[in-house]
């Protein structure tokens, strides 16, 4: 019975994500007009957006096959699993077989081997670099990911999410240094995931058109913005609900799960606020630059690892 | 069962008499015929072997003043190595019939008494030395099959030829040496020259007696610094090169020297130190000799004084309190035989054929000569090492029977090593020879061969059957 | 059990000899051939499932005719798991000759049949015997009857494959063979038996464990003994290709298994052998895939993404011997459970991409994948199995690559959570790297697909292709279905495996699967449910599609097909993203250790310079002993006899003075 309700908070945080994520990409978009001096397009830009082009005519390459096709809808489907399995409502993972860092880390290279894949069906040559720089970009970052997942969780003896987020959350652990350093790490980590400026090669629009959404129209390009939207959101939610765990509802009452949506969106959307600042105050990296700020990175999570071995 | 050995023995002789008789056209028939009786006496002494349980006989046929001279000993060892020159004594001679005649590229000759005469007395005195008990005996088929060798290589007349014979002569002939010393010291000691009277005599002596045997047994197998002979040599017709050099003559020396050990019970241990550096050192000298080869016959020849080298490598290891290597190395004699002749043979196919033995003209075998192709590939092969040829059964418990003793000294996992290592470096040039050669586009010489005639694709191809089946048939034998 | 699989081998032979023997007629002997090794492969499944599920094999020894070895059959759960993955892929390669051979008709059919057959049968007893020395029979066979197969197109390329192949596969079972040999003197007998219980001195157990990781690893392909596979992989026709890269490079984790855990391991061994096998695995695993991206060549690249498999599983089996060797049971099953795991499903999937690589040679006669594109189109099976296959490879949830690899990921996390520092350093380190070939593997897999199915053909070829016909078909449906079995089944399959490492390590099996779950060994560490993953991606589809249906105007035009936009240009399929462009960024990124790939030219070079100038030494001296005999007897007996010759005055007087000396020393002597 447990089961059956935590897999109805799963999927009603999953909903909940979905339903969000215009939002806070959108406020991000205020931001930046803010900053650029501008007034801004409205929170609920996104929105509107996405209604319209849900209506739009598609045109697509006579080239393009399946693949091309089926992405966006596969795009929402692994992000809305993620979203399901982050204990970001509720202090467990609603879905534990599922809630693995290995696991979540894999359904997002599911994603991108779709997107990227999808990128080079289009046959346009902006799409297909795109795709390359998505695929070069998970080389250098997800290893990145890994290591400081892997310290936390070495920490709390568990790869699972819920585990891990849980024995944070209640200061089992010790090594505190250790902990930071793999947190600085990870959203790091997380930021380049997010494809947000300065890491936004893949789909930089000044230079590629947009990358694998180059050839995207109508009711599949909604999809696909609404699907990576959806997965900035969720990548944040996954930082979160390791890293700031403060708020969740820890039994399933309706009242905390209320209560624990609201602080899960109140967190999103400060996060995005916070790094809102540093997509505004950088330019975009080049590709071959990118790897020495990505091994910079590395070398922070090593220094997690290192820290956590000494048990500082 | 003697006297039907004796008759298998007699009968090639009787043959090279006939031979001087008849013309050279019928000589080859009869060599055919006298070889293949010699054959079949052989196998059924075989039988009769089995039969009686393997038990093994030692008979004096010869004496002198109650001193027996020249005798006959029929045991396990004997009746192997003697199936398998006989056998290829028969397959050679079926060879000839095809090699020598005109339409040969390289050599065209109708083939004169003299080949079948020599043919014959070989033959006849290499089953002779092989079944022999006495070493005045052995001394006595040495110095024939000497003779047999140098008119052999002589054959074709050449200015070449005729040193090479000669050379061939004189360096066998020292060796030989050795063999009249250890009979005398044999007499001397015990009053006999069986062999079996080896085993009584003091280890110091003894230990000469086989040192002077090895030393034969170095001329006759052409090992280090003996061996200037065998590569001369090469300028015999082919079929006698896969006969004398590579199947049986060069085979008279290891296999004295296993008689030798074998009556000798007990080894002093210096018999086998001696001899396991010497063939060591052949052996490295024979592989840095594969390099530079262009000559097919003469890559054979070097590579034959290797394997030569690994049988007394291994015989020298037995010395150590390995069985196994003993065995290993007389399995190792029986499939050498099989396999070098069946390579020679293919070289002397190809002669036959294209005119020539230099390995840069010949390419793309398997396209034009399958059958060719085929026994260059089973012999090939099988020299280097490699399953199911005969020849990985015996290296492989040769290797076995010397880790066996290597513990005693670390000299010994030395020699193992390097023997390991001029495996794999034989092996690597054998299988470039091979890339090289068989498949691919045929070369301008292969492509205008001349046809092979069916004797010698007959001898071919049943030796192909037993190089692939002989190593199993040797260890089963030896048991 | 065993019966089946005698009877296997027996098909596997009468499939080759019938092929030889039938080779003029080449239908008959294609036919014959395919069949053989089908049969072969359907009752060889049969054989090893009972073994594998119900956990005990079967012996069988008879004494043969070798006096030194006696022929033992041990048909042990690892023995039948090896056997399963022979067989399956022997089954699909089987099935796909049938079609696939007619491709090279007038070429020797029949011999390509006897050698594939024969290639089989020797790889199936080579893992069922219990002896050294037949062990190192199969093993040599295995090897010739492979090297024949790689050298069938019989142009320098494939001859040149066939030498480097022939030659490290052989010099390094010599290694092996010394091994072994090592272990005889000993025990003093050739039984693997014998070697099990041996109780070796720990540094004769280093030295063995050495000389039988490097000589096995040259046949597993792991660096730096990989060259040959490079070149051997492409060069033999596609269906002995993936039996060699699906099945044969198996054979020497296998070796390694063997020896290091059955015959030395299980408390007898060092960890550092463990760490040892981590760090070759680790390296393999990531330079393999780094390499595999440079490929154009498609079976280049997918021999390059062998390495980087075997890197990872041997990364598993290092850790399960450290784990051995350092008495922690559950880190030593969990490593061996994973590594079997991913055995099994690199089998699977690598066998599956290289009988799809086979597919569209035949189709678009060439390997290039620049010069393919948009078969996705023209060739929609294929490129369905292919895609399951670069899912799987790429370790996509909920296939079954991603299932051993998270195995690996949660032994790796075992070893971390370990108590010895070692084991805390490295583990997660080898993690990282096993995310590093991850990342790196669905990039060249993203490509490779991309390349070849997507977008439009960039050449006739392509243009023109057809889909392969059924009997080829066949083989990569079922492989890929056994790939989505094995990863959505995984709790089914999972606790067999790791029976298999249970009975390898000679301990108490650990449970690794329950129900809907898989676990390593401690469900509190970590859970996994593909089953659940892959519902609920199908699931959650609704949620999109709902989206799409909802928001659907009666009005919306159709869909209509329009050019990719080229800045107003014209497009045409060249202008797309190319096969080496793709990979520009990590070839730069990452060029130092592309460098390393540099060595191998100075090498090869190296030993061409050494072999000539040994050449021309050994012809230098080859005429000397010639000349030093000669000339020694020679100008020595001519030098006495002219000596002697002086003694001959000429003058008779001198020659009475002779005569008066001699008798004068006679009759002295007399009186004396």
């Amino acid at each position: 019975m447990e089961t059956a309700y935590l897999f109805g908070i799963g999927l009603l945080q999953a909903i909940l994500l979905l339903l969000v994520a215009p939002l806070v990409s959108g406020v991000s978009r205020v931001i930046r007009a803010k900053f650029q001096s501008r007034r801004g397009p409205g929170f609920l830009q996104d929105y509107r957006d996405l209604w319209k082009l849900l209506v739009r005519r598609e045109v697509i390459p006579p080239e393009a096959g399946y693949i091309f096709r089926v992405t966006p809808y596969l795009l929402i489907a692994a992000m809305l699993l993620i979203a399901m399995v982050i204990p970001a409502i509720i202090d467990r993972s609603p879905l534990e077989p599922a809630g693995d860092i290995i696991t979540v880390i894999y359904v997002f290279a599911l994603a991108r081997f779709f997107l990227s894949l999808s990128g080079i069906d289009s046959g346009s040559i902006f799409a297909g670099i795109g795709a390359s720089r998505e695929t070069t970009i998970a080389t250098l970052n997800e290893p990145v990911m890994l290591l400081a997942l892997f310290v936390v969780a070495l920490l709390a003896g568990s790869t699972n999410l819920g585990t891990i987020a849980t024995t944070l959350y209640t200061q089992q652990i010790s090594a505190h240094t250790a902990v930071a350093a793999a947190m600085l790490a990870f959203a790091f980590a997380t930021f380049v995931e997010m494809g947000k400026l300065p890491f936004d090669l893949a789909e930089a629009e000044t230079e590629i058109q947009g990358g694998p959404l180059t050839e995207y129209s109508g009711r599949a390009l909604a999809l696909m913005k609404w699907a990576l939207y959806l997965k900035q959101s969720v990548a944040v939610a996954l930082f979160i609900a390791i890293f700031v765990p403060f708020g969740r509802a820890t039994s399933m009452s309706p009242v905390s799960l209320i209560l624990g949506e609201f602080i899960l969106v109140a967190k999103l959307l400060l996060v995005f606020f916070i790094l809102a600042f540093f997509e505004n105050t950088f330019a975009r990296f080049r590709i071959f630059d990118t790897s020495h700020v990505t091994f910079a990175a590395a070398g922070a999570a090593a220094l997690a690892f290192a820290f956590s071995l000494g048990g500082v | 069962m003697v006297t039907i050995l004796s008759a298998g023995i007699i009968i090639p002789f009787l043959g090279a008499l006939a031979a001087l008789l008849v013309a050279p056209h019928v000589a080859r028939y009869l060599s055919v015929l006298s070889a293949f009786l010699s054959f079949a006496a052989i196998v059924a002494v075989l039988v009769l072997f089995v039969g009686d349980g393997k038990r093994a006989i030692s008979q004096d046929v010869v004496s002198f003043y109650g001193v027996a001279v020249l005798g006959f000993t029929i045991d396990n060892v004997s009746v192997l190595i003697g199936a398998a020159v006989g056998l290829v004594g028969l397959l050679v001679c079926v060879y000839s019939l095809g090699y020598m005649s005109l339409e040969n590229r390289e050599h065209p000759d109708e083939g004169r008494t003299r080949y079948f005469f020599f043919l014959q007395v070989f033959v006849g005195a290499m089953a002779g030395l092989v079944f022999s008990s006495t070493i005045t005996g052995q001394l006595f088929f040495f110095e024939i099959t000497g003779v047999c060798s140098w008119g052999l290589i002589g054959y074709y007349e050449t200015p070449k030829a005729v040193s090479g014979a000669a050379k061939a002569l004189i360096v066998t002939h020292i060796g030989s040496l050795g063999l009249y010393l250890a009979a005398a010291l044999l007499f001397a000691q015990t009053g006999s020259f069986e062999l079996s009277s080896l085993a009584a005599v003091s280890p110091p002596i003894k230990a000469a007696i086989l040192l002077a045997i090895l030393f034969a047994g170095w001329g006759k197998s052409a090992q280090l610094p003996l061996h200037i002979w065998l590569p001369r040599a090469m300028e015999a017709p082919t079929p006698v090169s896969a006969y004398l050099h590579a199947g049986s003559m060069v085979k008279i020396g290891v296999y004295i020297f296993a008689r030798a050990l074998i009556s000798a019970d007990a080894v002093p241990e210096v018999v086998g130190v001696v001899g396991a550096i010497a063939a060591t050192v052949t052996l490295i000298y024979a592989f840095l000799m594969y390099l530079p080869q262009q000559d097919l016959k003469l890559l054979l020849v070097y590579s034959t004084i290797a394997q030569l080298s690994y049988i007394f490598l291994a015989l020298s290891l037995s010395v150590f309190g390995s069985p196994l290597a003993f065995a290993a190395g007389v399995a190792h004699i029986f499939n050498h035989a099989f396999a070098k002749s069946l390579f020679f043979l293919v070289a002397g196919s190809l002669s036959f054929t294209t005119g020539t033995r230099m390995m840069p003209l010949l390419r793309g075998i398997l396209a034009r000569m399958p059958l060719v192709a085929i026994s260059f590939g089973t012999a090939a092969f099988a020299v280097a090492g490699v399953p199911p040829m005969n020849l990985f059964f015996s290296k492989f418990t040769i290797f076995a029977g010397g880790f066996q003793v290597s513990h005693i000294h670390l000299l010994l996992f030395v020699l193992m090593a390097v023997a390991i290592l001029e495996s794999i470096g034989s092996f690597a040039w054998f299988l470039k020879r091979f890339g090289y050669a068989i498949p691919g586009q045929p070369s301008e010489r292969i492509a205008e061969a001349g046809p092979l005639p069916a004797s010698m694709a007959v001898a071919l191809a049943i030796l192909v059957a037993l190089t692939l089946c002989s190593g199993v048939a040797a260890a089963a034998w030896l048991r | 059990m065993l019966d089946f699989l005698a009877t296997s081998i027996l098909f596997c032979l009468l499939g080759g000899l019938g092929s030889l023997l039938l080779r003029r007629w080449e239908a008959i002997a294609i036919a014959v051939a395919g069949i053989g090794a089908a049969g072969a492969g359907i009752l060889g499944i049969f054989a090893a499932i009972p073994v594998l599920m119900s956990g005990h094999g079967e012996v069988f020894s008879t004494s043969g005719p070798f006096p030194f070895a006696a022929f033992t059959v041990r048909f042990d759960p690892l023995a039948a798991l090896m056997v399963l993955i022979i067989s399956l892929v022997t089954a699909a390669a089987g099935v796909y000759s049938l079609s696939y051979v007619k491709d090279y008709a007038k070429r020797g059919v029949g011999a390509m049949g006897f050698f594939l057959n024969l290639f089989v049968a020797s790889m199936m007893l080579a893992v069922v015997v219990d002896n050294a020395f037949y062990f190192t029979l199969f093993w040599e066979l295995m090897t010739i009857t492979s090297y024949f197969l790689v050298i069938f197109d019989q142009d320098q390329e494939a001859v040149d494959a066939g030498f480097l192949y022939f030659f490290i596969a052989h010099a390094f079972s010599m290694l092996i063979m010394v091994a072994f040999l090592l272990l005889f003197t000993h025990t003093g007998s050739l039984d693997f038996a014998s070697f099990r219980e041996a109780d070796l001195p720990p540094w004769l157990a280093s030295v063995v464990f050495v000389l039988a990781f490097f000589g096995f690893a040259a046949k597993a392909g792991v660096m730096p003994l990989h060259v040959w596979l490079p070149h051997a992989h492409p060069a033999a026709p596609s269906h002995a290709s993936a039996l060699m890269s699906g099945v044969m490079i198996k054979l020497g984790v296998y070796g390694i298994i063997r020896v290091g855990v059955d015959f030395l391991g299980a408390g007898a061994g060092a960890a550092w052998w463990g760490w040892m096998v981590v760090a070759f695995g680790a390296v393999s695993a990531v330079l393999g895939i780094l390499y595999a991206l440079a490929e154009r060549d498609i079976k280049r690249m997918l021999a390059y993404s062998s390495v980087e498999n075997i890197g990872i599983i041997l990364m598993g089996t290092g850790l399960a011997i450290v784990g051995a060797a350092g008495g922690q049971p559950v880190l030593a099953a969990l490593g061996l459970g994973a590594a079997f795991y991913h055995l099994l499903n690199h089998a699977l999937f690598k066998g599956l991409l290289f009988l799809g690589a086979g597919a569209l040679l035949h189709s678009t006669h060439t390997r290039d994948m620049a010069e393919m594109g948009g078969l996705g189109r023209r060739m929609p099976w294929t490129a369905l199995c292919f895609l399951v296959g670069a899912l799987s490879i790429s370790a996509i949830p909920p296939l079954n690559g991603f299932v051993s690899e998270w195995l690996t990921y949660q032994t790796f996390f075992a070893a971390g959570t370990s108590s010895q520092f070692a084991g805390r350093l490295l583990g997660p380190l080898a993690a990282v790297a096993l995310a590093i070939t991850g990342a790196l593997a669905l990039m060249c897999f993203v490509r490779a697909w991309g390349m070849v199915f997507a977008a439009a053909a960039r050449s006739e070829p392509a243009a023109d292709a057809r889909e392969v016909p059924w009997p080829m078909l066949v083989p990569m449906g079922a492989l890929a279905l056994l790939c989505a079995f094995f990863g959505v089944g995984a709790p089914l399959a999972a606790n067999v495996l790791s029976g298999v490492s249970a009975a390898v390590l000679r301990a108490d099996s650990l449970q690794i699967s329950s129900g809907w779950l898989v676990f390593p060994g401690n469900p509190g560490q970590a859970v996994l449910s593909t089953p659940l993953v892959a519902l609920l991606l199908i699931g959650l589809l609704i949620m999109p599609l709902s989206i799409a249906l909802l928001r659907r105007r009666r009005y919306v035009a159709p869909r209509i097909a329009d050019e990719a936009w080229v800045c107003g240009y014209q497009h045409t399929p060249q202008m797309s993203v190319s096969v080496a462009g793709f990979v520009e960024p990590p070839r730069v990124i990452f060029r130092n250790l592309y460098l390393l790939r540099a060595g191998e030219g100075p090498v090869k070079r190296a030993i061409e310079t050494s072999v000539r100038d040994v050449t021309i030494a050994a012809k230098r001296v080859e005429p000397i002993w010639d000349q030093i005999t000669s000339r020694l007897s020679v100008q020595g007996i001519e030098g006495l006899g002219r000596h002697v010759q002086a003694l001959e005055g000429g003058d008779l007087r001198l020659y009475c003075v002779y005569i008066l000396a001699t008798l004068a020393a006679l009759l002295i002597a007399l009186a004396m």
